[in-house]
């Protein structure tokens, strides 16, 4: 009886046992990190109709994130200025500059400037900047060091992990209400954990936190 | 540790409560039907499809799926920002602003507070402000939809074509230029009922102006009949209104006041006041009526009678409310003529006077708008005598100018010759009588300018349909029933230029710029500090008229009419065409939400039904037979036939209904409407005639061979028989006042001990045995000791309006599904209004007798948030599990839709996406078709959705909430105990504490929209760990009692028992001591909840170590 399989192919049970786990790793791998949010979206930088420096406002300058950012206290989201807040200095400092020529015809003509936008949570997921603003959490942990940023570019993943990394153990993270737009604040003796028992911090770790 | 069920005895045999004929039947074909978690047909695949081509189908379905993705890449694409060019002050993205507004509806208006996200409204509520305000009614919650629905009126049109709004102006002009010239000579008006304060004033000043032009005014359902009676006694033209939280006896003619009447949700809010259960204080409420209404459901005594015998009812009752407080005169003999042959036993009238006299100054008779003049003048006339004018029936002086006429006036004018018929709003054509031939005579008119929201049946009988503005877009002002003045204000520029009938009125009378604010800040006068505040407050305070004083009712006049009415003669049927509680007298056809918010007491959805008695049906030899097959209800078509008209539509069997009497609901079956409303029901107003209106005599009846296809509700969700309501009377309850804790099983197994909150407040202590896991047990550091929610709902107050459903809808973006789906019971709504019969134990239950004149029990029922919840259980995803506060949390992105969690709820409150409802036009059109298999756009997979619909299509997206996820095709969802505003509450008390630990949200901070547009207050939402919550105290209450609390679910949500509070002579006399639900309850579980049985309540689970059950768990 002449053989119907060539005599290599007993070699096959045990060259797929090796090759298996090897595939499996390398498609667990490339996944981990190709197609999680730490790989698709930090390092986004999109290029913004005005180069708006923020490494000058906020850096040099030292202005304050919610000079612009006005709405951050009171609602979920923080708002993009209005051409108005532009205009505010720069109808003194700078006002001829070329740079801002489309700044000085969205106020003279009362169309909006069309920022593209680099931080978004999915529609499902209910974020909330004025909560963690008002207790301690500052802009920098999930944004950044935006005073350093010439352009804006995501830095953090915002994935599902990386809010609850601090929503398991915000003693890490919480700091004295005051400091939260200080970006460049580093810790020298302020207790987070006496924080997070005297302002009764829980942040909740259930789907209804953020999901609804 | 194992846990074991514990044994689950099957209820006894026999009905308790019953929701529909066939339950009551309870044939084995019903049993297997109800046994189904979905009823057959939402869980199979359509037909003429195999296994082999759903895989074949569903293989290719993946790889299309993921070619798709590659093409299209994994980066999410480029969106921009765009902030405002210069910020408007006070404006912060992303905070919803609220306004205050009103809902102007007939004569009245129910004021509101809109919420506007970025410029949209998304939600209305209440206005807790005004006096009487706070309830909402389901039309009010339903009428934003009106604001964005495609097939509104999105242009002018001239002969049929689209007209520009210049066009429209100059032809106003013209009108004006006309009738200044010759004194408003063929000037004839057809207006809506309305209680503008401006569109008085400018219908004042056309008067004086144009002092030939004619003034009518029609309303299909018109609730004026009641000010007509109270004008006779007052000898003015006045305005009647009633304070019912001052009534301990109410006696209802034939009057809805729960339901239909005007002002409904003010009435509910009055009446359940009054039923908190006390000895004092308790009202009763006696219901003389004709079909199975809310009042009629929820009365304490109700009579059936047929529409035209009510008047002599109330003539005897009268007569006994006049003899038995010694009164004399002539009004006694004209009574005694016209009680002559009233269907009514002595003991009833007798007793029902002698207790309404009992309480005078707290007694009120009410009559229903479809009943005549002489059944308002009687109940007035025997007010009189109770001492009601005054405390109650409130009259103040008209507000708005008198008509010249009504519709049938009109008609005679139009048959005269009219230059300009001007319509402001309604739609005469279709709901006007039908022997006065609207439609014809309209024509007869040489230029009809007609303003309205939709293009309508009369649009296309008009020279000129206007596009009218809804209340949210445009200014205007109106008036509650009690006089004040609430505003109208937009939230919004009118999407598609539409006008007001304020601003046309302005414009015949010649003025060139007629803005609606100045038109209305005229009539407000220019005091900004009081036009802010009214704004702001959303009434102007003190500008009710005061009511006029209760002396100056005469009854002189009211005898001579008593004296000189015939009650008309019985032959044949009666038929009573009734305003329906989804459509209205039509208006709301098109709302989608309506349409498919079930009738509170059939349980149809998306029609009307012809309403026949049982013993009618048997007469005219129809029966329900509705599970012929899978429970879908093909019911017969029948025809009802006044003189020469007659409308045919299928036949439904009402409980409760009077004998030789058939109910009609108004506002369907319109010819000329949108997506929505076409083809929905059958029309009734053929029989709608100038004399007797609202009531047809003479009818004949005649059964077809033809069915037709009913979505109904009624058994969708069935609780098996199970005491889930349990009730007293009040007696039984001052005797006992935890009866309900003592029913059911947990009434007698010891570690099903009933939740109770514990003295501390600590609610999760460790049970002997649980059934199913508890969070809080497992990991009791997981529970939140700040916030616990809960839920309460009372159901002596709860009386089944509808306005939590609607409420809910709105505010938690559920999807309608078509009536198709309906039939599927796929229906979303999160909650449900279970209304549950029970009947008279004496009679025979083989025989539909039973269900001649059963009572009714209303229950809300909605996620009950379990603590030890079976559906976290059966979750293999974990979908569906359990937040820090006690919510039940459904994670949509989790659910992978096997239906288990479903399956498991004991209360059957979950909801699944079968289809991808808000992608897709649902099947409107489909189900309106005979054959039910017809399958419409949601099986088309992704071919349903219309790419190419009408681009108006798009603006349904608007009223959306934003703060709510947009469930998709796929997922379960239910009940979140509005978790967007528990989190938004607690979110901005941890903004406003900053740094420090006062974090818990005061009580009354949060209230859910069901609780809110409440016109009963019988939801009450709070902390439970708070002591003081108004919860928290309701818990404690002896009533609270949970649902199925023998399964030791521990409900989140529950209940406190009805008490119900006969009069104990008239329940003697009648036979119904106690509760017919009771009797039958003790009937057959040989026990009765008023005596300890030696188990149960207070027995503590140690005692009960060795029992049997227990060992088995060990």
């Amino acid at each position: 009886m002449s053989d119907i399989f060539p005599k290599w192919t007993n070699q096959l049970p045990l060259m797929a046992a090796v090759a298996a786990p090897i595939l499996g790793l390398t498609a667990i791998a490339g996944i981990t990190y190709y197609v999680t949010p730490k790989y698709t979206r930090v390092g986004y930088q999109p290029k913004q109709p005005v180069a708006f420096s923020h490494a000058i406002h906020a850096g040099q300058l030292n202005m304050d994130c919610r000079y612009c950012h006005n709405g951050v206290e009171s609602s979920w989201f923080s708002n993009i200025p209005s051409t108005s807040t532009c205009m505010n200095c720069h109808s003194q400092v700078k006002k001829d500059s070329d740079k801002l020529a489309l700044v000085r015809d969205s106020f003279a003509s009362g169309k909006p400037i069309e920022w593209v936008q680099i931080h978004k949570v999915p529609d499902y997921v209910y974020f909330n900047h004025s909560v963690h603003v008002n207790r301690g959490i500052s802009c920098v942990h999930c944004h950044g060091e935006i005073q350093k940023m010439e352009e804006v570019a995501h830095s953090k993943p915002l994935s599902m992990g990386f809010c609850l990394e601090c929503h398991r153990e915000p003693e890490k993270y919480i700091r004295p209400n005051e400091l939260v737009t200080k970006l460049d604040w580093k810790n020298t003796g302020f207790d987070g954990k006496k924080a997070v028992h005297d302002w009764k911090v829980q942040p909740g770790q259930s789907c209804s936190t953020c999901h609804r | 540790m194992k846990t074991v069920p514990p044994p689950c005895p099957e209820p006894e045999v026999g009905p308790k409560y019953w929701r529909s004929l066939d339950q009551l039947a309870d044939k084995p074909e019903f049993r297997q039907w109800m046994e189904r978690e979905f009823p057959a047909g939402a869980s199979i695949a359509p037909e003429g499809e195999t296994r082999r081509d759903w895989i074949k189908l569903m293989s290719a379905s993946f790889m299309l799926a993921g070619a798709g993705g590659f093409a299209t890449g994994c980066r999410r694409p480029e969106e921009v920002l765009t902030p405002f060019a210069k910020q408007p002050e006070g404006y912060v993205h992303g905070k919803a602003q609220h306004f205050a507004t009103a809902l102007p509806l007939r004569g009245s208006a129910i004021p509101l507070v809109a919420k506007s996200h970025d410029g949209r409204p998304v939600k209305l509520e209440g206005n807790p402000l005004v006096p009487g305000g706070g309830g909402t009614d389901g039309f009010a919650q339903a009428s934003l939809l009106n604001l964005y629905d495609p097939d509104r009126s999105y242009r002018h049109l001239k002969g049929g074509s689209d007209a520009k709004v210049e066009a429209v102006r100059d032809a106003l002009a013209e009108v004006a230029k006309k009738a200044s010239a010759n004194g408003g000579e063929g000037l004839v008006f057809l207006a809506e009922r309305s209680s503008s304060p401006t569109r008085a004033r400018l219908q004042g000043e056309i008067a004086k102006k144009y002092p030939k032009a004619r003034w009518h005014v029609h309303e299909a359902v018109d609730f004026a009949v009641a000010n007509e009676a109270a004008s006779l006694f007052y000898g003015a033209d006045v305005q009647v209104f009633h304070d019912l939280s001052k009534a301990r006896r109410i006696l209802s003619l034939d009057c809805d006041f729960l339901g239909a009447e005007a002002e409904a949700y003010r009435l509910i809010r009055g009446y359940a006041r009054g039923r908190k259960p006390s000895k004092e204080t308790m009202s009763r409420l006696y219901s003389v009526e004709s079909l199975m209404t809310l009042t009629g459901g929820n009365a304490d005594h109700r009579l059936r009678v047929r529409p035209t015998d009510v008047v002599r009812v109330a003539a005897r009752i009268g007569v006994a409310v006049l003899s038995q407080s010694g009164a004399t005169g002539e009004l006694l003999p004209a009574l005694q003529k016209l009680a002559a042959g009233a269907p009514v036993t002595d003991a009833w009238a007798d007793e029902c006077a002698k207790d309404l006299l009992s309480a005078k100054g707290a007694a009120v008779v009410m009559a229903g708008y479809a009943q005549p003049l002489a059944v308002h003048v009687i109940a007035q006339a025997i007010n009189s005598v109770l001492g009601a004018h005054g405390p109650i029936v409130q009259a103040i002086p008209a507000t708005v100018p008198k008509a010249d006429g009504g519709i049938a006036d009109c008609v005679a004018d139009l048959s005269k010759g009219v230059e300009t018929l001007v319509i402001l709003n309604g739609n005469p054509v279709y709901d006007a009588p039908a022997d006065l031939a609207f439609g014809e005579a309209i024509k007869k008119a040489k230029t009809v300018i007609r303003l309205g929201q939709q293009e309508d049946e009369t649009s296309a009988a008009s020279t000129w349909h206007v596009a009218g503005a809804h209340f949210l877009e445009s200014w205007g002002d109106a008036r509650t029933a009690d006089g004040t003045v609430v505003p109208v204000q937009p939230l919004i520029e009118p999407l598609f230029g539409g006008l007001t009938d304020i601003e046309v009125l302005a414009r015949i009378l010649g003025m060139e710029k007629a803005l609606p604010l100045d038109l209305v800040r005229a009539t407000f006068g220019q005091d900004d500090a009081a036009w802010r505040r009214f704004l702001h407050d959303g009434f102007a305070k003190d500008s009710a008229p005061q009511p006029l004083e209760a002396s100056a009712v005469q009854l002189g006049k009211a005898t001579a009419l008593i004296a000189g009415y015939t009650a008309p003669a019985s032959s044949g049927f009666d038929v009573v065409l009734q305003r329906d509680l989804s459509v209205d007298d039509g208006r709301f056809n098109n709302n989608g939400w309506l349409q498919e918010i079930p009738d509170p007491i059939t349980k149809v959805t998306w029609e009307n039904v012809i309403l026949v008695s049982p013993a009618t049906a048997r007469e005219l030899g129809v029966s329900a037979a509705a599970h012929a097959k899978d429970g879908q209800y093909r019911q017969p078509l029948i025809t009802v036939t006044v003189g020469q008209r007659s409308v045919e539509g299928p036949v439904w069997i009402q409980p409760g209904l009077a004998d030789k009497t058939v109910g009609l609901a108004l506002g369907y079956g319109r010819k000329v409407t949108g997506r929505v409303g076409r083809g929905s029901g059958h029309d009734a107003y053929p029989l709608y005639l100038k004399d007797g209106r609202h009531v047809a005599t003479g009818a004949k009846v005649t059964a077809g061979k033809r069915r037709h296809l009913v979505a109904v509700t009624q058994e969708h969700g069935l609780m098996e028989g199970r005491p889930v309501i349990r009730e007293a009377n009040l007696d039984q309850f001052l005797g006992k006042p935890d009866f309900a804790k003592n029913m059911d099983l947990e009434a007698h197994l010891p570690h099903y001990v009933p939740y109770k909150d514990k003295p501390d407040g600590r609610s999760f202590d460790k049970r002997p045995q649980n059934i199913y896991e508890h969070p809080y047990d497992e990991n009791p550091e997981t529970a939140s000791k700040i916030h616990q929610w809960g839920m309460v709902i009372d159901l002596s107050q709860c009386v089944g309006c509808n306005a939590c459903v609607a409420a809910c809808q709105s505010e938690n973006n559920i999807p309608i599904v078509g009536k198709d789906q309906v039939a599927r019971g796929r229906e979303m709504h999160w909650m449900r209004i279970d209304r549950y019969y029970s009947h008279d134990p004496k009679a025979d239950v083989n025989s539909d007798t039973a269900a001649e004149d059963p009572q009714m029990a209303i229950q809300p029922m909605l996620c009950q948030h379990c603590e030890a919840a079976p559906c976290e259980s059966v979750c293999p995803v974990n979908a569906t599990v359990h937040d820090e506060e006690g919510l039940n949390v459904m994670a949509y992105n989790r659910c992978i839709g096997t239906r288990y969690c479903a399956n498991n709820c004991p209360y059957k409150v979950r909801r699944f996406n079968f289809f991808d409802y808000n992608k897709r036009e649902p099947d409107y059109a489909a189900a309106q078709d005979q054959h039910f298999l017809n399958f419409g756009n949601l099986y088309k997979g992704p071919a349903g959705i219309n790419r190419n619909a009408a681009p108006e299509w798009e603006i349904i997206k608007l009223v959306r909430n934003p703060d709510v996820t947009v469930r998709m095709r796929g997922v379960m969802e239910k009940c979140t105990f509005c978790v967007q505003r528990v989190e938004q509450a607690k979110i901005a008390r941890k903004v406003a504490v900053g740094n420090s630990g006062d974090v818990a949200v005061p009580e009354g901070t949060i209230q859910t929209a069901c609780q809110q547009a409440c016109p009963a207050e019988a939801i009450t939402f709070g902390n439970i760990l708070d002591g003081e919550s108004a919860v928290s105290k309701l818990r404690k209450d002896p009533r609270n009692y949970s649902v199925l609390g023998f399964l030791d679910t521990r409900p989140r949500v529950t209940y406190l028992a009805r008490v119900r509070n006969p009069n104990p002579a008239l329940a003697k006399a009648e036979g119904r001591g106690e509760p017919d639900s009771l009797r039958d309850y003790e009937r057959f579980r040989h026990e009765s909840p008023f005596e300890q049985h030696g188990h149960g309540e207070g027995h503590s689970p140690e005692k009960h170590a060795g029992s049997p059950a227990q060992k088995g768990a060990a």
